[in-house]
């Protein structure tokens, strides 16, 4: 299948309720969650499977969060890309454990994952756990986490321009989450992605 | 490599020199055994108490569920207690020609005489060799085995003993706590800087023979001090158990750092408790170098306990065939201004398994704590496996955490791009391989670091030419 003309898919985690998903035939697909909790498992069972899965957490109050996520390997040549964006506020929780699992079958693998969170509150709380099990030589597996607060030196530049500091912290986690609506714009429905963008910025 | 010499890692290192002991406890563990160690050693009364404790414990501990394969260590089929020939012998020349025969054969005492300072070498339990040079002395640096420090300074040792790694901490701290001998007491007064790394060799070399060393590093205010431990271990059947408690505290301003260098033979199981505790701008290093064994276990902690501390692990793990390297490092952020750095590299290769496993905590109030964590796998062959398990349980919003790892095997580009120039495949390998791990390798001793290049070598293409 030529790459212009593959299989586009778009699954949205919060409306189709199933925990477990199969990748059995070649093609791009999108996974996209936000504020939930869960067990996920993507199994990629084909060659030539583009897979793209974004998450967006946002904590308020006393809201716990709980994701664990596999992305596993069991056909070669096929790709999986995982970003989780949270920001936390207030008393709020966030739990990610996410696993790369390349099994032997599982050459020729690029695997990432990535998980960014910024804390809003001193009493917010983040335990993330990125997990490889690589089984197979021939791949490339990377993943990363960061948490951190806002840049003080943004939000003073921000000021500068006599944007006060509520707007400045706004205006930086918008844009903070933005990096994956922009994706998510190109990847579904405009119906689907307004009332996904609606939904995050009620909960902003 | 165009004479290529057969020199067989097993045939160079394997071997063993006969044994000769003066006293040897039953196979086995219960009270009695921990009794007669202790009344062997002649030990105070506080000592016995805290082994007979630690036994009760270690009998109520469960094996950790996770991480390696443990389901093979049988506690009844091992030696807890051997104590070698002659104790404490003073200078090289009166040590008993066998075991300078051992040490000949790995060409340490040319460097030990030549180079370095503090030599005590340990065979089988107790150390039997031990050369504290006049300048240690000087300064007032206390640089013993713990049975002689249990001795001569028994105030210092009862005030620090246990109390950063109680034995209820885990089941293999209970079984040190209860079974240790031989070790390592160093004392740094305030002040002081050592210049010269403190180095102590253990070699196990008695069959079914587990080998449980209890280090203590004490580091006053604003000293320095670098510790080394080394090992080579000849290649035995059946399997040997090693769990050493290494407890480390680092004053205010002081800094210490402990380079290992563990190259066990591939029957060992290596299960090691380090621990260390930094007060304020304190700086505590681990540089962790894991080849051997067949099952190691190694996670070096460090808790930062004092504002603007900083603690860092660089840990390398080697895995070949049978092996399961699963190590790293554990770091808790306490205080204020805190820095921690986690730089990790693992090699699997011949169906070898690395695993690295590590944990960092920001407490509550650990304001403006900075952590970076680092670990980079490279795989050699599809028999092998590597995996990562980092944990980070962050309780504090002002700071700054970054983790990265991955995972890949040797660029075919770089092969062919060296191979283009004339290298064999196995030197371009073994040359990316000791590339690779060169971040850690030029923060060891040079004599380590050379014996380490080697043994990358050597273990990489069968051998050195």
């Amino acid at each position: 299948m030529d790459k212009f003309n593959q299989k586009m898919s778009f699954i949205y985690l919060n409306k189709n309720k199933k925990t477990k998903y199969i990748f059995n035939s070649p093609g791009k697909y999108t996974v996209f969650f936000n504020n939930i909790s869960g067990d996920y498992k993507f199994i990629i069972n084909s060659k030539d499977v583009d897979l793209d899965i974004f998450g967006i957490i946002i904590g308020k109050n006393e809201n716990i969060f709980k994701i664990n996520t596999d992305q596993i390997h069991d056909a070669p040549k096929s790709n999986s890309n995982l970003l989780i964006k949270g920001v936390l506020y207030d008393r709020s929780k966030f739990l990610f454990k996410g696993l790369i699992k390349i099994e032997k079958s599982g050459q020729k693998t690029r695997a990432y994952q990535k998980n960014q969170n910024l804390m809003m509150s001193d009493q917010a709380f983040v335990d993330t756990k990125p997990y490889l099990e690589i089984l197979a030589d021939d791949v490339f597996c990377t993943h990363g986490s960061t948490t951190g607060k806002i840049d003080k030196d943004s939000i003073y530049y921000l000021n500068s321009r006599s944007i006060d500091n509520k707007k400045a912290e706004n205006l930086i986690v918008s844009g903070f989450v933005n990096e994956i609506l922009e994706i998510l714009k190109q990847r579904t429905s405009k119906q689907e992605y307004l009332s996904i963008k609606n939904e995050i910025e009620i909960s902003l | 490599m165009a004479n290529k010499k057969n020199l067989n890692f097993k045939q160079k290192y394997g071997f063993s020199m006969p044994k000769s002991y003066l006293f040897r406890a039953k196979k086995g563990l219960n009270k009695q055994i921990v009794e007669s160690i202790s009344k062997m050693k002649n030990e105070p009364s506080w000592m016995l108490d805290f082994r007979l404790k630690s036994l009760e414990i270690f009998y109520k501990k469960t094996m950790p569920t996770w991480g390696a394969d443990l389901s093979k260590i049988n506690f009844d089929d091992i030696y807890y207690y051997i104590k070698p020939v002659e104790s404490q012998a003073k200078s090289w020349a009166d040590l008993p020609s066998e075991i300078k025969d051992t040490y000949d054969r790995l060409g340490i005492p040319k460097a030990e005489k030549d180079y370095l300072s503090g030599v005590n070498a340990q065979y089988d339990s107790e150390v039997v060799y031990e050369s504290v040079n006049k300048h240690l002395e000087k300064l007032g640096v206390i640089f013993c085995d713990m049975d002689t420090a249990l001795k001569k300074y028994s105030k210092i040792v009862k005030e620090y003993f246990g109390t950063l790694i109680p034995a209820h901490d885990n089941k293999f701290a209970a079984l040190n706590s209860a079974v240790w001998s031989g070790g390592s007491f160093v004392y740094v007064p305030k002040g002081i800087k050592v210049k010269m790394p403190l180095q102590a060799y253990f070699r196990i070399n008695s069959d079914k023979f587990g080998q449980f060393e209890r280090t203590l590093i004490i580091a006053e205010e604003g000293s320095d001090v670098h510790y080394v431990e080394g090992c080579t271990a000849p290649v035995y059947s059946s399997s040997s158990l090693h769990a050493a408690v290494v407890e480390i505290f680092v004053k205010k301003k002081a800094k210490v750092r402990y380079t290992t260098v563990q190259n066990w033979s591939s029957n060992v199981y290596n299960l090691v408790t380090k621990r260390a505790k930094a007060e304020e701008d304190a700086v505590m290093e681990w540089v962790d170098c894991n080849i051997g064994s067949c099952v190691t276990m190694k996670y070096p902690s460090i808790y930062l306990n004092g504002k603007r501390a900083r603690g860092e692990v660089l840990s390398m793990a080697y895995a070949a065939k049978g092996q399961h390297q699963d190590a790293g490092a554990k770091i808790f952020h306490f205080a204020q201004d805190t820095t921690s750095r986690i730089i990790s590299k693992s090699i699997s290769r011949d169906g070898g398994r690395t695993s690295y496993r590590g944990l960092v905590q920001v407490r509550p109030g650990a304001k403006k704590s900075t952590v970076f964590v680092s670990c980079d796998a490279l795989i050699l062959d599809e028999k092998s496996r590597s995996d990562t398990y980092p944990t980070m349980l962050v309780k504090e919003s002002d700071t700054h955490i970054q983790h990265e790892a991955t995972v890949e095997k040797l660029g075919e580009d770089k092969l062919f791009y060296m191979m283009s120039r004339g290298l064999s495949r196995y030197e371009s390998e073994s040359m990316l391989v000791n590339g690779f791990i060169e971040p850690i390798t030029k923060e060891i001793p040079l004599e380590y670091s050379v014996e380490m290049n080697r043994l990358i070598r050597l273990e990489m293409t069968g051998s050195v030419g």
